[in-house]
């Protein structure tokens, strides 16, 4: 049986809710743990050796290996953790009366896995059938790719962005880090928050499959319909005459601009204070394609003076433009703006403590609220897991 | 077996958000995909435009295209951005300048259960209509803003967008070739994260209207939401003092993992090794098995990453990037080729999951019978939400609206047409950009176009007997 939740948390949006995190990795886990922020009581069952992720780096320095990952201290926070084997009978019937008592189970492993374990989704709702689950995986529960090895880089060229990002000269590039992750993350969290609120109308739970590849590909609202309005493919950038829209140099570092927000094409002109934008051929998005080139060389001999931090106040401040600078994590981690919006925490791991992005965003009332840092491996058993069979 | 979606029976049960009326106030990518996934789970949705004020994506550079990148009578209409992120809307054309507009706007903020904005800050407390005034107006309505950086903090006030917020919130300075420049990636990035918080937040907020009967007020601000997603990096430095590196498609501590050129135009296959094992059967894949023993461990693999590199590429490059990619795949290697606009459409896993589902226009709209769009990338088992009407017609349900929403008599609606508070007619300064597609290729905004693609997506309106 789930434990007590605290009791502060009555009045929290999902506060009512318990959640088994079975899942491994970034989505999954990060996917439980925006929910937890909402107030639900969530334990993330770990098998003894533990979430893979405990093995990805990067890693605190200094500290025991189980638990210095950093990514794993992210995506578990507002936790309590639990491990069983759930390869053996004695670890399936422990998981089969926690699961019982769940409204929420999120899971990762490899599709079908579940059910071979005995703990399908008919299995399961037949024991719970208010029971929302919720399968994350690369290619999800069903179609010819269903069983295929995923990774970030694969999921990435499957969705179709590669394919426009980076330069026409060289090879297609992902972006950085794990943004099929991240992005599966919040998006289940959102297919979560919609079967949460039709169970409150309807009583009933149900199967939720996310693929990776849907959700990163569910981003390419331009160029996905390029093709079906007029079979037009859009590719990646020339190495000349299309920086506009990219990211540009200037004296000590980097920053990237746009047309649009509040400023009309004389007052950007007026921005980078070169004559010759102001001509016309430059007024319209045709002509600023058709002479690119130009474009470029005026805006980068216009910026190779001035600091990243001027261009970007002056620019977002004066002249209400669509202004963006490249910052560097240190250069946020130290960011006021960010503070001001409540936006970090300080959870105390067995790492000590550690600093670590928090708020997605912000409520008047019901939002997230930071209780406590990730687990160690199996810190709770004691205090969860009773012996199997000695349970009602 | 759990049954999903579109092969579900158990159709006919209402989608969940049926009888909650949505008031969408905003333009561009996020708040109007956030809209449409609400309208896509039974929400009636009204978008809110004025008449001189169209959402970006009806023209310009985030418009897409128009449908055969003609301007036809409204070219305003046809546009590809705006169907897809407005589809199943009400079209309210409504001048908010004002004070006649915003009062219309207060009427229906009384029948509404959520209103959302991209307004930047100043704009609604300029107009009286902040959160403390809202609740006035309708104590159970619910707000969601998203704007750049919220509406809180010194950079509340900052125009943004998350073309130019893809280097300001970090993830440009850790994409990139390497040794290479900060890197955009994609396109608007942070636009979608951002959709997905505003819609995470309506259900939230929904839930703790039912549960407590009070209503809150959502402030999204992508800024964060960006940041938040290069979390390790950032959390390296705070807990390390690592800066970042930009290490292009390897990755932090796999080897080999890259993206090789394979036979055909602009052909490539990304590759992933995650231990010895994927190791070892890499090198038998591609007939290099002496490899397995000369770099047996990932360090090793990682200082020879040039090496294999190269010896990856002589074997891809002889074969197609779908024959790589399965030929990898059925020796358990995670592999995937890199697709193409076109080949989003045609991937066996994507059409078996239905991810792009068809979006029907009525002949009047001449659009063609239908176009497939991006719908969602969930499958959920109790119900099956769909795309089911393209984006509105600009002021299409005005007089719908008026008179049934919002119980207007004749008088007062005429009242509103003949002083253009309420229009169908935009006042558009915009023109349709004349480049055609041929050009675009030229100048470097297209990789190519196919003449036949309506044969190729099987919605050639002569094949299926509904010819024009």
């Amino acid at each position: 049986m789930f434990p007590q939740h605290d009791a502060d948390f009555a009045l929290a949006t999902l506060g009512d809710l318990k959640i088994l995190d079975l899942s491994e990795g970034l989505a999954g886990p990060l996917c439980a743990r925006f929910l937890g922020d909402f107030g639900a009581n969530v334990i993330k069952v770990e098998l003894p050796e533990g979430d893979a992720a405990r093995r990805w780096e990067p890693f605190a320095k200094g500290v025991d290996a189980q638990e210095a990952s950093l990514i794993f201290q992210l995506a578990n926070v507002n936790k309590r953790g639990v491990t069983v084997d759930y390869r053996t009978a004695d670890g399936i019937a422990a998981l089969r009366v926690l699961i019982a008592d769940a409204d929420i189970v999120v899971e990762s492993c490899k599709p079908g896995m579940l059910a071979e374990l005995g703990l399908g989704y008919d299995v399961l709702r037949a024991d719970n059938p208010r029971l929302i689950l919720i399968s994350i995986t690369p290619f999800g529960q069903t179609g010819p790719y269903r069983d295929w090895q995923g990774e970030e880089i694969v999921t990435y060229a499957l969705s179709g962005i590669m394919s426009i990002s980076g330069l026409s000269t060289a090879e297609p590039l992902k972006h950085g880090g794990m943004q099929s992750q991240y992005e599966g993350a919040l998006s289940a969290a959102v297919a979560a928050s919609v079967a949460i609120f039709t169970r409150d109308l309807t009583g009933e739970g149900q199967h939720i499959d996310v693929s990776l590849q849907d959700v990163v590909a569910s981003t390419l609202v331009i160029q996905q319909p390029f093709y079906s309005w007029a079979g037009a493919v859009q590719g990646r950038r020339q190495p000349d005459g299309s920086a506009y829209g990219q990211v540009q140099p200037c004296k000590d570092g980097y920053f990237i601009w746009q047309t649009g927000g509040g400023a009309e094409w004389q007052d950007i002109a007026a921005f980078f204070d070169r004559e010759e934008l102001k001509e016309a051929r430059f007024e319209t998005l045709d002509g600023r394609q058709r002479h690119a080139g130009d474009l470029d060389r005026n805006v980068l001999e216009a910026t190779q003076d001035r600091t990243m931090l001027e261009l970007f106040r002056t620019a977002s401040e004066d002249y209400r433009m669509l202004f963006g600078i490249a910052q560097e994590p240190k250069d946020i981690a130290a960011c006021e703006h960010l503070r001001a919006r409540d936006f970090f925490e300080t959870a105390e791991t067995s790492a000590g403590p550690q600093t670590m992005p928090f708020r997605l965003f912000s409520m008047t009332e019901g939002g997230a609220v930071f209780r406590c840092a990730a687990p160690r491996l199996g810190e709770h058993n004691d205090l969860l897991l009773a012996p199997a069979g000695s349970q009602q | 077996m759990t049954v999903f979606g579109r092969e579900n029976l158990n159709t006919q049960k209402p989608l969940p958000l049926k009888g909650l009326r949505v008031i969408d106030s905003t333009y561009m990518f996020a708040g109007p995909y956030a809209g449409a996934i609400l309208a896509d789970l039974g929400a009636e949705v009204i978008k809110i435009e004025g008449p001189a004020r169209l959402d970006f994506t009806r023209g310009g550079a985030f418009s897409g295209l128009m449908a055969e990148n003609e301007a036809g009578k409204d070219p305003w209409n046809r546009t590809s951005t705006y169907n897809l992120l407005n589809r199943g809307k009400k079209s309210l054309v409504l001048d908010l300048s004002k004070p006649e507009g915003r009062e219309v706007l207060v009427d229906l903020m009384k029948v509404s259960d959520i209103f959302i904005d991209n307004f930047t800050p100043r704009v609604m407390r300029g107009w009286g209509l902040d959160f403390p005034n809202l609740k006035k107006i309708n104590s159970r309505l619910i707000l969601i803003t998203n704007t750049g950086y919220g509406h809180t903090g010194p950079y509340s006030a900052y125009p943004a967008q998350a073309t130019t917020q893809e280097a300001t919130h970090g993830l440009a300075a850790v994409t990139g070739y390497p040794g290479g420049e900060p890197s955009k990636a994609g396109q608007s990035y942070v636009d979608f994260i951002a959709a997905w918080a505003c819609m995470m937040g309506a259900m939230l907020a929904l839930r703790y209207r039912d549960r407590f009967d009070r209503s809150t007020w959502v402030d999204v601000g992508m800024y964060q939401l960006g940041c938040f997603n290069i979390g390790e990096y950032l959390m390296n430095w705070t807990a390390n003092g690592e800066p970042s590196q930009r290490i292009g498609n390897r990755h932090r501590q796999f080897a080999p993992q890259g993206t090789y050129r394979c036979a055909g135009d602009d052909a490539w296959c990304t590759v992933s090794v995650r231990d010895d094992d994927d190791w070892a059967a890499l090198t038998v894949a591609i007939g290099r098995p002496n490899l397995a023993t000369a770099y047996p461990t990932v360090e090793a693999r990682r200082t020879a990453h040039d090496e294999i590199d190269r010896a990856i590429t002589e074997w891809t490059k002889a074969r197609g990037k779908i024959e790589a990619m399965e030929t990898l795949q059925a020796a358990g290697i995670p592999a995937g080729a890199v697709l193409d606009g076109r080949d989003l459409h045609l991937d066996p896993q994507i059409r078996s999951r239905g991810l792009l589902e068809d979006m029907p226009f009525p002949p009047e709209r001449a659009m063609g019978s239908r176009r497939p769009v991006i719908g969602r990338p969930w499958k959920f088992s109790g119900m099956a939400p769909k795309v089911d009407q393209p984006g509105p017609v600009f002021g299409q349900h005005n007089t719908e609206i008026m008179r049934e929403t919002l119980g207007y008599d004749a008088v007062r609606i005429a009242e509103l047409e003949e002083q253009e508070i309420v229009t169908t007619r935009p006042r558009w300064k915009r023109t349709p950009s004349e480049m055609s597609l041929d050009e675009r290729v030229r100048v470097g905004r297209l990789a190519y176009w196919d003449r036949d693609y309506k044969a190729r997506l099987g919605i050639d309106d002569m094949s299926d007997g509904d010819p024009q």
